[in-house]
């Protein structure tokens, strides 16, 4: 007779940047009340159902991996989320934003409004709870904002100001909308592009694209 | 879905007592005591010594450990500041600091430690950035000023009440070792002093002191000269021979309790995953999906990442299997 494993996974967490940030700021903000699971590093073409030892070594070179600690970049950890689906699915939801690189000049205005594909049964684009939209740099952006979905929450979020530092924002809604920095002090002596990225996670389905944001100088200025 | 709510019965709160070594090197002694001429000429000198692991006019690594100053009733042991107001002095200044930190509203209350003799004492005060919340009661031995060579430790471990005072808990200080400090049977000249852990300050009576040291003919401890500068701090600082310290931390953590039952968390949007997902040849991936987790992030209401976990390995999941991961935030 053996013994049965009852042991449960213990890690210790470290807060992101984004954390710091709201638990400095007092407000209320800094408040736990859902997760979220990834598997970032994992190569799931790894997997090998060839394996001659059977099914049980098919995720061998996957099992025993050595993993890296956590990053405090909140826009570094948690890219790739595990999200539920019934059983059976075989079509995994995907965000399209119709565009592969977001390229804006000093003031320069865009609104994007993401679409999720294999949502559902591909019964719907939209979702409803709407998506989560990050940017790296808050700096880059005179305006960051998100519409469409109106709960106090995202209201709250949508409405919040972050000054002066290179920290990350994040906003809520079916459309988002960015308005380039007109701010000429952000480039570097001889440097006429900035970039930073744009995450944007479905709030329902948990999909997830990164797309690059380029922030173009006016030279002509 | 790919956040998942928690109930208010996923969080406990959890305190642990942590120590440390209080000396820079995390050092469990302090062997060399060493001060800074510069410092000691200073106006600060006439209050106070710093003393220093190191000597810090040769190494780089010198560091302060903690300060000794010492006060007095009479104002004894230092210059006046005006010979007009005779006793009014720098000692007399921090015999009054210590009253009102350490006795708080007491009406006349004074460092007698038993006795009525005179009113004076030494105070060891450890820097501040050598202990995070308190000292540790138990952990303290000092030799160099106790007769017979003995240590002068607290009476931590063989007292049953803990005195609670103005400037918090305090204790008693004897000869012992390791927190069992009593006075030897016959002493007359009052206990060793008194340890302030929750304050980083130790207290000593010069009375108390081996009569060796005290009536040095060359170099006594202890001189309470009026309207002289004895620099007494220093002449306490070539008596020690070994200090050893230790801190005390309470870490409150928070543990929260991320669930995922067999249905949920069964898919990925790792690119890898798709590809696999739809690879002819990994077909199985639709019938058994099996996702493997390294990450836990913690979000607010706004899916804002506010915490991050990793596990050390990863933690494997499908439809036939649940996972209980335990994630501990310290705060």
């Amino acid at each position: 007779m053996g013994y049965l494993n009852n042991s449960i996974v213990t890690v210790d967490a470290i807060l992101t940047r984004k954390g710091r940030e709201l638990l400095a700021r007092n407000d209320g903000s800094f408040r736990i009340t859902q997760f979220a699971l990834a598997d970032d590093e994992i190569d799931y073409t790894m997997w090998d159902p060839d394996n001659p030892l059977g099914s049980a070594y098919y995720g061998q070179a996957i099992d025993n991996m050595p993993l890296l600690e956590a990053f405090p970049d909140e826009t570094q950890a948690m890219k790739y989320l595990l999200t539920t689906l019934p059983r059976g699915t075989s079509k995994l939801p995907i965000i399209d934003v119709g565009y592969q690189v977001i390229s804006l000049y000093q003031g320069a205005s865009i609104a994007i409004t993401p679409q999720t594909l294999n949502y559902l049964g591909g019964t719907q684009t939209f979702e409803s709870s709407g998506y989560v939209a990050t940017i790296g740099d808050v700096r880059l952006m005179s305006n960051f904002n998100g519409v469409g979905i109106n709960t106090a929450q995202a209201t709250s979020l949508n409405s919040t100001a972050t000054l002066g530092a290179s920290v990350s924002k994040t906003v809520v809604g079916t459309t988002i909308n960015m308005t380039a920095t007109t701010v000429n002090v952000l480039f570097p002596t001889g440097v006429d592009q900035l970039t930073t990225s744009l995450i944007i996670v479905g709030r329902d389905s948990g999909a997830r694209v990164v797309i690059p944001v380029q922030l173009n100088k006016n030279t002509n200025c | 879905m790919s956040f998942k709510r928690l109930d208010s019965e996923d969080f406990t709160f959890g305190a642990a007592l942590t120590s440390a070594p209080v000396w820079s090197n995390f050092s469990s002694s302090l062997l060399s005591f060493n001060k800074s001429p510069i410092q000691q000429v200073s106006d600060s000198g006439q209050y106070y010594i710093d003393v220093y692991n190191n000597d810090p006019a040769s190494s780089p690594n010198a560091k302060i450990q903690f300060a000794i100053t010492y006060g007095d009733v009479d104002g004894s042991g230092s210059l006046w500041y005006n010979p007009l107001n005779p006793g009014s002095s720098p000692t007399r200044t921090v015999y009054g600091q210590f009253v009102n930190l350490l006795l708080g509203e007491d009406e006349g209350a004074s460092f007698n430690f038993g006795l009525n003799g005179p009113q004076s004492f030494f105070a060891l005060t450890i820097n501040r950035t050598h202990y995070k919340q308190a000292l540790l009661p138990g952990s303290l031995q000092i030799r160099g000023l106790a007769p017979g060579g003995a240590y002068i430790t607290d009476n931590s471990r063989v007292t049953s009440v803990v005195d609670y005072t103005p400037a918090g808990r305090r204790f008693t200080l004897g000869s012992g070792s390791f927190g069992d400090g009593v006075m030897p049977a016959g002493s007359v000249n009052g206990v060793h002093g008194y340890l302030y852990p929750d304050i980083g300050i130790i207290i000593l009576n010069p009375l108390a002191f081996d009569p060796t040291i005290l009536n040095d003919p060359i170099n006594p401890v202890w001189l309470r000269d009026s309207n002289i500068n004895s620099n007494n701090p220093d002449r306490l600082r070539q008596k020690l021979t070994q200090f050893s310290l230790q801190n005390e931390e309470t870490i409150t953590s928070n543990y929260i309790f991320c669930r995922a039952r067999n249905a949920e968390f069964g898919y990925s949007t790792n690119p890898s995953f798709t590809f696999s997902f739809f690879s002819s040849s990994l077909n199985d991936f639709i019938q058994t999906p099996s996702t493997y987790i390294t990450s836990v992030g913690l979000y607010n209401n706004n899916n804002e990442l506010l915490a991050v976990a990793k596990l050390s390995k990863p933690l494997k999941k499908d439809f036939t299997s649940e996972a209980l991961i335990r994630v501990k935030l310290d705060f």
